[in-house]
């Protein structure tokens, strides 16, 4: 599965995106029908105009003038003037209101697609599982749900409808232009054609160019967010001249591809301005001809230049026209692509049974995350209900992979994963994960409330539980320090609390459901061991049969587990309680003399 | 406006470019109007019922008109565009570097993205307005004048009753302003939200999966989405009449031209070419005038974002170097706190108060107390990433403040508790340490300083493996032991561990801190740990309280022997390990 990334060539035209996007256009057919209607009225409107203009030029006033050279009486010539003006008037009443619609309506139908597309898509990239998610940078998927959305709007409104009436209108123009005067529509006719090639010489350079900007602009920004992400790193390594420097960097690149489009677009608009002058010098030569000839009345040659002007405008802005359906289909594109990888860790809409009684067996369960490399190897075991299961072992040793498996954030390579011999393949995913509480070894805190991120949304979690698994994670000692309590606001990632601070309130998120199984991915790492045992104490009371799995680098956390696993390069090398482990003398035992020998730092002397 | 006009400052850098560009714009727009006056005044000699022999030369010379024209309008636009977009990259450059320098108080109170699009947007808004902008004002308002007066010339009235529509449109532009002001800020406020939204849930998305989240996410996201169409289709029926006004004013014009032309050529005989030229003009001068509606409807805009990049680029770090500050000749490493206190800002209490302890050249510190108590913001006091409000630090004997920053931070060697690490690869990231470029094999010292040399080997790239954003890709404690090689990659004189192997196994932790010993001789190793072990043959530990206030300082064997949290824990501690031998 690919996905394009920014620097996508999108194709001019692409039948098979616009097929699908009239899929999700079609609902709303109503709005574009209207669209249509206004487009049409408005390009009859801009014909009758010049049409009148002829009229009255070369009837009324023609004749009024005659008239009055003739001594006669131009009264009612006059009379007849009035009427056309009146007429006239009306029409452009008809045309300013029209305008209006022009853009109210399109932009209206744009964003009622793009709208159905955006939450399409933003439920399809979240239910992607997380393989997907961890090999992209969030930025280019927030890109996808933003700007490349919003991109498709330009399709809808100066886009497809737009280009498809800018043809349409083209073509009648050059008919009407030679029924009204052959020779002189044979002088634009024979201008059309390099207008035509100006623009589509100019949307080749532009396309590239375009696209650089676009593309150099993504790496920038993606840059800036991240040194300011890591912005304490960045100061506290006096790094700020080096990454100015590199910044620098990306913005000499990004000048240089803006300088190109400055450059084509300074070269296509005075281009395409010459030509249209020289098709407007030809008319005046070929008309002023049939003018001395009397072939032609000033009405007529009114009309004509009204009608060339209203014939060069589509064909200059065609270039443009290319460009935006250009950059349109390739963010289409890019947002197809999206919608076509399909979600491989996936669920039944229905679950098997509604009871369970929890067991969990692992069973044989091997796993690579590149699929060659294996992480973990050939797992078996099993928590079984009301019983904790700590999992210990070396840094990289695979706990962490163990737990995402459960969790089914990846699914296994080989072997499977059972609740009560169902795999959790078939088990509806949010069933699976409303057993769960669980505290990752990364947590995350949303901006918003501290309520807001203890209750999470879930209906079950009422002010009593909130409170309880509060005291128990001892969260509520955090809470009561900040001004507000449980609504105090939290910022970006929770930046203002301290590591141990977020570890509690997650705790306290995990409790709060008083789920059957509780995950804890290394929950109290950087919690007070004062505060740590306490918690240990107040969590198994309150969660007294309920199952555990815990995984812990301090060998004190995980001491009172029913069974112990322990892990080495992916494996699952001994297992047992506590004691049975230390008496075996083995990896276990080793890990625990270390723990409690000496450990401390101490440069040497 | 003046604001702008200070932003204009930086255009005038590039004086002779800008200069050249607008002298570009009167000679391409009178040669404009000259074109048409030419044919206008043709319509009239063939009416006239001169002989059409003139047309020729006259063809030649209208295309070189319009060629002239063509090659000022070229260098117009590169001229003045170009030296948009310079103006654009100096201030992203001062942006950035601002941003940069700003403590990280500023920062955790922000969110990463808003200031990415400050960066990009409100730049955006001031370089369109100031360059493009100002280019297109300059041509109406050649433009307009000029064609009344060539106008003004053949009929008066008609001339002086265009005037009309040109002024009830500006009269009207500025009614709607407000309003498309207001909307377009709602438009991109909500737009905000909607991609701060996306951001969040992507970059939360275990927990949102874990949570079985993806529901009510969907339906946040949605009333979002829906709140963006709501005021798009709004700014659209807004766009849309100030699209209708400037059309009516043009096509009214028109109806003027026809009433008042039409009645002048009947009744005074108005050669038919003079109607042509002010139809042609009027189309002329259309262009420029729904340019300088657009320009005027920016302006609000641009006013706002110049506003707020001058707030930003006004904001100042007051972590600097002092006026007075010498470079140490040498760093040795003693450290001194004396009645340290801080507090952030906007904060009730404070975070840290009444630190006083001191450790000599190559000495260990330790840090702990309970969670939340201040030990990671006295880490970062150390480097000046945070001022101290009260008391004072000294390093080898000289205030921190009196030191320049480049050497103090240079001194120390940082591993945050967060282990934030940037999505390059390892390589890249370690050398992020290093002044200067590292060799191969010092990295794989490093490497196996850090005990990362197995795990290393087993990645397929080796070091230069690329480790997702923020170190995705690794395990917690490859990721910590990453920052550690990072820090030491430096050679610092004082090392500073914030909980820095919290996520490493017990004997990993034990073969570190056996090569830390080996490797980090002379170092001052400041640690704040959770573990009173690593602590434990520490010169000086400074116990917090919950509160940020000093408990006590002093040594293991002094600290146990006195009542308090550090005997509770450390007891507590011995004996579930002696709980856990039975
Ligand atoms: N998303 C990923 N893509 C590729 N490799 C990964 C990914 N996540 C983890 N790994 C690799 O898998 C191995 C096991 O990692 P895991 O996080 O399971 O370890 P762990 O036992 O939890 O370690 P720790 O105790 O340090 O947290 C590591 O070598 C790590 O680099
Ligand atoms: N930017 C901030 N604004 C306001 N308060 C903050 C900010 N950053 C931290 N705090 C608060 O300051 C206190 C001290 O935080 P600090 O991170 O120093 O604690 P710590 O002792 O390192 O804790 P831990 O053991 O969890 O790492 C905490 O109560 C925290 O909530
Ligand atoms: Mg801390």
């Amino acid at each position: 599965m690919s996905v394009h990334d920014e620097n996508v060539v999108g194709k001019a035209w692409d039948g098979v995106v616009v097929r699908r996007l009239s899929g999700w256009a079609r609902p709303h057919w109503r709005l574009f029908a209207a669209s249509f209607a206004v487009l049409l009225g408005l390009f009859a409107l801009d014909l009758l105009g010049p049409w009148m203009w002829r009229h009255i030029l070369d009837g009324p006033v023609a004749e009024a003038v005659a008239a009055r050279g003739a001594g006669g009486d131009s009264t009612i010539h006059m009379r007849e003037f009035w009427w056309w003006i009146g007429g006239y008037c009306l029409l452009v009443v008809a045309q300013v209101a029209l305008r209006h619609l022009e853009v109210s309506q399109l932009n209206r139908t744009g964003q009622a697609v793009i709208a159905d597309l955006r939450e399409a898509l933003y439920g399809h990239i979240q239910a992607l599982e997380l393989s997907f998610h961890v090999r992209r940078p969030t930025g280019a998927l927030v890109t996808r749900v933003t700007s490349d959305v919003e991109n498709l709007n330009e399709m809808f409104t100066s886009g497809i409808i737009t280009l498809l009436f800018d043809s349409l209108k083209v073509v009648v123009l050059l008919v009407a232009i030679f029924l009204l005067d052959w020779r002189l529509a044979l002088v634009v006719a024979a201008g059309t054609p390099v207008l035509v090639g100006i623009s589509i010489g100019f949307r080749g350079g532009a396309r590239n160019a375009h696209r650089a900007v676009r593309a150099e602009l993504a790496r920038l920004n993606g840059y800036l967010q991240e040194v300011l992400q890591g912005i304490r790193v960045v100061q506290v390594f006096r790094r700020e001249r080096q990454v100015g420097e590199r910044f620098a960097g990306r913005l000499s690149t990004y000048l240089a591809a803006n300088l190109r489009t400055i450059f084509l677009f300074a070269l296509f608009f005075p281009a395409i301005d010459f030509a249209v002058s020289i098709i407007q010098g030809g008319t005046l030569w070929v008309g002023g001809l049939s003018i001395a000839e009397g072939r032609m009345s000033t009405g007529e040659f009114v009309q004509f230049w009204f009608y060339v002007a209203l014939l060069v405008s589509p064909i200059r802005e065609l270039g443009e026209r290319y460009n935006i359906l250009q950059s349109a289909f390739a963010s289409a594109e890019r947002i197809f692509d999206v919608l076509d990888t399909r979600a491989k860790v996936v669920g039944p809409a229905k679950s098997p049974r509604d009871a369970w009684t929890g067991r969990i067996r692992f069973e044989g369960v091997s796993f690579g995350y590149d699929g060659s490399t294996m992480v973990l190897e050939d797992a078996d075991f099993e928590i079984a209900p009301g019983r904790t299961t700590a999992l210990v072992g070396a840094t990289g040793s695979g706990k962490t992979t163990l737990v995402n498996l459960l969790l089914r954030f990846y699914d296994p390579s080989a072997g499977r994963i059972t609740l009560d011999g169902v795999d959790l393949r078939d088990i509806p995913l949010d069933a699976l994960h409303a057993r769960m509480g669980l505290v990752l070894q990364e947590d995350f805190l949303f901006s918003g409330t501290v309520r807001d991120n203890l209750v999470m949304g879930r209906a079950g979690v009422d002010d009593a539980a909130l409170r309880e698994a509060m005291r128990a994670s001892h969260a509520d000692e955090v809470v009561a320090r900040l001004p507000g309590g449980l609504d105090a606001p939290v910022a970006e990632r929770g930046a203002t609390f301290s590591t141990g601070e977020r570890q509690l309130l997650a705790i306290a998120r995990a409790l709060a459901a008083r789920p059957p199984l509780v995950v804890l991915d290394e929950a109290t790492a950087s919690v007070d061991s004062g505060t740590e045992a306490k918690i240990e104490d107040a969590t198994r009371k309150l969660l007294a049969g309920r199952s555990a799995l815990v995984v812990a680098h301090r060998l004190s956390t995980v001491r009172r587990a029913d069974e112990i696993l322990v892990l080495h390069k992916g494996r699952i090398r001994e297992r047992g309680r506590h004691e049975e482990l230390l008496a075996r003398g083995g990896l276990y035992a080793r890990l625990h003399a270390l723990q409690f020998s000496e450990a401390e730092v101490e440069p040497e002397h | 406006m003046k604001i702008l006009w200070r932003h204009f400052d930086r255009f005038l850098r590039h004086r002779r470019d800008l200069l050249l560009g607008f002298a570009c714009i009167p000679a391409a727009q009178l040669l404009d109007i000259y074109f048409t006056v030419r044919i206008g005044d043709a319509l009239d000699r063939l009416r006239a019922g001169e002989d059409a022999g003139f047309l020729r030369n006259l063809f030649v010379l209208l295309v070189g008109i319009a060629a002239l024209r063509g090659v000022f309008r070229y260098f117009q636009r590169w001229w003045i565009v170009a030296v948009s977009r310079y103006v654009e990259n100096q201030l992203k450059q001062e942006i950035f570097d601002k941003l940069v320098s700003l403590p990280f108080a500023f920062h955790a109170k922000r969110k990463s993205g808003e200031l990415v699009s400050r960066a990009t947007s409100d730049v955006e808004n001031v370089r369109m307005f100031l360059g493009p902008g100002l280019m297109y004002s300059a041509g109406a308002f050649v433009m307009v004048p000029a064609s009344l007066w060539v106008l003004f010339d053949l009929e008066w009235r008609l001339a002086l009753a265009m005037v009309v529509p040109l002024v009830l449109m500006g009269l009207g532009m500025k009614a709607f302003t407000p309003r498309l002001h207001k909307i377009s800020t709602a438009v991109q406020e909500s737009l905000a939200e909607l991609s701060h939204r996306a951001q969040e849930s992507f970059s939360g998305v275990r927990v949102v999966k874990g949570y079985a989240l993806e529901g009510s996410m969907a339906a946040r996201f949605r009333a979002q989405s829906r709140e963006v169409e709501r005021h798009q289709v709004e700014l659209g029926r807004v766009r849309g009449a100030t699209h209708a006004l400037t059309h009516a004013a043009f096509d009214s014009t028109f109806v003027l031209i026809l009433v008042l032309g039409g009645w002048a050529m009947i009744d005074r005989d108005l050669p038919a070419g003079d109607v042509f030229k002010f139809i042609d003009l009027t189309f002329k001068v259309f262009w420029p005038i729904i340019a300088l509606g657009w320009i005027a409807g920016m302006y609000p805009r641009a006013l706002s974002s110049a506003e707020r990049i001058d707030e930003l680029l006004a904001t100042r770090s007051d972590i600097v170097d002092a006026p007075d500050a010498r470079a140490l000749p040498q760093v040795r490493g003693a450290l001194r706190l004396a009645g340290v206190g801080f507090r952030h800002e906007g904060a009730e209490r404070d975070a840290l108060s009444g630190v006083d302890v001191a450790i000599h050249a190559g000495g260990v510190l330790g840090v702990v107390g309970p969670t939340g108590s201040g030990k990671s913001t006295l880490l970062l006091l150390l480097g000046r990433l945070h001022e101290a409000t009260r008391g004072s630090i000294e390093l080898d004997g000289t205030d921190v403040r009196r030191l320049p920053l480049e050497q103090l931070r240079t001194a120390l060697g940082y591993v945050p508790q967060d282990g934030f690490l940037f999505s390059d690869t390892w390589r890249a990231n370690v050398q992020f340490g290093a002044d200067e470029p590292l060799s191969d094999e010092r990295l794989r010292e490093l490497a196996r300083i850090a005990c990362m040399d197995e795990e290393l080997e087993r990645f397929p790239a080796g070091m230069d493996v690329v480790i997702g954003e923020r170190g995705v890709t690794l395990s917690g404690g490859q990721r910590q032991r990453t920052c550690l090689a990072r820090a030491l990659a430096r050679d610092p004189r004082v090392l500073v561990l914030d909980d820095a192997l919290s996520a490493v196994d017990t004997e990993t932790e034990a073969r570190l801190i056996e090569n830390l010993r080996r490797a980090g001789a002379g170092r001052t190793v400041v640690v704040a740990a959770h573990r009173l072990s690593s602590v434990r043959r520490a010169d000086a530990i400074v116990v917090l309280r919950r509160d940020g206030t000093v408990e006590a300082v002093g040594k293991h064997d002094a600290l146990i022997a006195r009542a308090g949290w550090y005997r509770d824990t450390w007891r507590a501690q011995q004996m579930r390990e002696e709980l856990e031998v039975l």
